[in-house]
């Protein structure tokens, strides 16, 4: 039957959610059943029935929690179907640790923090980026010389400019909300 | 707090002590994962090998070609609608995390730095001229202090007296900011007042006991902390222009209301807020703006988040879903600069996201550049032109 309801988002805000969720639910369907491609698909599918259903979302955490819990049961879903299970079988532990509440919290904090970084790194010019990206690594400043051919000083000037440029972002009441300045795709 | 909220909040709190070259604390002291999977997270947030090959994948994600591809699948709606429901104001600070990846590590081309051949372009600061009641003009900047019988300045602020005035008569001062400025005002009444960049006020050096309050915004953008009512004998404060009247009762709200922008908008941070223009009077809500159209003379009335329409004042500029050509906008009166597009398509590109007022401006032309929205930029003097 067709839900003759009112869309609760307006089609920007509906733009602006999927812009921003796209590619961490993909990387996240990905954790489950390792194919882009149909995780692509499986995001896509997720993302047209909260439309098409009008689902009703009160506030930012709600969508995000329904986005993830729907992407992990539809990869799941997959996994099982014949079509997969032709191609692959999993053994039966391997499906109850990727069917457990704990792989699925991992996998969310390791795709949320990570896309934050992401984004914060992505607005320092791309010097500063690269050295930042390795420092993670717990690499030492000379060793990130080395590792890039460039001077000791070079790496602590470099850094230098990316705290400064990061600060900003980082403050308390900043750092939940929003990180960098994105584009909202045509 | 719901599980999944407390991964969202975590997940924030270690992306924030990564980024500080700090240790992941508070996933060391949470209680929702085993020492086995804290150990897993962070190797897997801080090896090179994982993060190459999220890097790999995120490159492989189109989200532009893949938003094409739903918005041919959904039945969109045949009416445009006004968005006014109360979830609104929520769902708008969900959508401020909106984001766009380009990376940059796999791809190992030379950046080639942008021509400026002669940038004269500083970052806005605390600058505004003082029309006193004789009018006369005195130029506020950082460093210098001024001091009349009713005010005092430190070049960063003006602060009026509090003393009520038994004259007959009311003087009033004018506060022009110039572009590239801004300034914070403290009137009599103890109203406080944050002026933007190419504004002008108008207000009493003195309240009258017990009359209403009365200031005018001649134009430009100013956010206004009102001392109560109730504090001040029952007298209202108003703002006017030449447009619209703001009748107010002790509140804090934001009025745009610039030359070159076709609309003034009053946006309500708390309180409430009375605006009228010929007999016809809009009441606003916390969290809502009222849009006037000064061509057709007409309100509207959005649920909006305040923080983007307020954090000007306190040094960012938070844009959701503006046009480039919009965002530029805004940084022309902060910068002193005029934009030139060479590229009009580029014009209404939408961006999401906060930019720290305190920076170059090459800074953020340089960040707009990465996301591959323009090709190249230019600064003659105080020229910005975009190719």
């Amino acid at each position: 039957m067709k839900n003759e309801a009112k869309h609760t988002l307006s089609l920007k805000q509906y733009k602006a959610i999927f812009n921003s969720l796209y590619t961490p639910l993909c990387l996240f369907s990905f954790k489950y059943i390792e194919d882009l491609d149909t995780s692509k698909d499986i995001v896509q599918d997720v993302f047209i029935k909260i439309w098409e259903d009008k689902i009703e979302f009160r506030n930012e955490k709600k969508i995000k929690s329904y986005l993830y819990t729907s992407v992990k049961n539809k990869s799941i879903d997959y996994l099982q179907t014949k079509q997969y299970k032709l191609k692959d079988r999993l053994s039966t532990q391997y499906m109850a640790k990727l069917e457990s509440e704990a792989f699925f919290s991992r996998e969310v904090v390791i795709i949320e923090t990570s896309i934050i970084i992401e984004r914060a790194i992505n607005t320092l010019p791309n010097k500063c980026a690269n050295i930042i990206r390795l420092s993670f690594n717990n690499l030492s400043n000379i060793e990130i010389a080395m590792e890039l051919g460039i001077s000791l000083n070079t790496v602590k000037t470099q850094k230098k400019i990316a705290y400064k440029k990061l600060k900003p972002l980082l403050k308390e009441s900043l750092a939940i909300t929003a990180f960098i300045f994105g584009i909202v795709s045509h | 707090m719901p599980v999944f909220h407390k991964l969202i909040h975590l997940s924030k709190q270690i992306a924030s002590s990564l980024l500080k070259e700090k240790q992941a604390v508070k996933l060391e002291q949470s209680e929702l994962f085993s020492d086995e999977d804290k150990t897993s997270i962070i190797r897997n947030l801080t090896e090179h090998s994982s993060i190459k090959e999220r890097l790999d994948l995120i490159n492989k994600i189109d989200t532009k070609a893949d938003w094409n591809t739903i918005k041919n699948k959904i039945v969109l709606p045949t009416k445009k609608r006004n968005w006014t429901y109360p979830a609104a104001a929520v769902l708008v600070v969900a959508l401020v995390s909106g984001y766009y990846i380009k990376t940059s590590l796999s791809k190992s081309s030379p950046v080639v730095s942008p021509a400026v051949i002669s940038s004269t372009v500083e970052i806005g600061k605390n600058k505004a001229i003082l029309t006193l009641e004789d009018g006369s003009n005195i130029t506020l900047e950082k460093g210098d202090s001024f001091k009349t019988k009713t005010a005092s300045s430190n070049g960063e602020q003006i602060v009026y007296n509090t003393k009520e005035s038994k004259k007959s008569e009311v003087a009033y001062n004018y506060l022009t900011i110039p572009r590239g400025g801004h300034f914070f005002l403290k009137l009599s009444d103890g109203t406080k007042v944050w002026l933007n960049s190419e504004s002008q006020l108008k207000y009493p050096i003195t309240f009258k006991e017990g009359k209403d309050r009365k200031v005018e915004l001649i134009y430009g953008e100013a956010y206004f902390d009102v001392t109560s009512s109730e504090d001040y004998q029952g007298a209202s404060f108003s703002v006017s222009n030449s447009m619209q009247n703001i009748k107010v009762l002790g509140t804090e709200f934001n009025v745009k209301a610039y030359k070159d922008e076709a609309n003034i908008f009053t946006t309500l941070v708390e309180g409430k807020v009375a605006v009228s223009l010929d007999g016809v009077t809009e009441n606003l809500l916390p969290n809502q703006q009222s849009i006037l159209d000064t061509i057709t003379k007409t309100f509207r009335v959005d649920s909006v988040d305040v923080n983007n329409v307020i954090s000007w004042k306190d040094g960012v500029f938070s844009f959701d879903g503006l046009t480039l050509k919009e965002i530029m906008k805004v940084l022309s009166r902060w910068y002193d600069i005029e934009v030139v597009f060479l590229n009009k398509a580029t014009e209404n590109e939408e961006f999401v996201g906060i930019l720290s007022k305190n920076q170059k401006i090459e800074d953020i032309l340089y960040t707009i550049k990465n996301f591959e929205i323009i090709k190249d930029y230019e600064i003659i003097d105080n020229t910005v032109i975009l190719k």
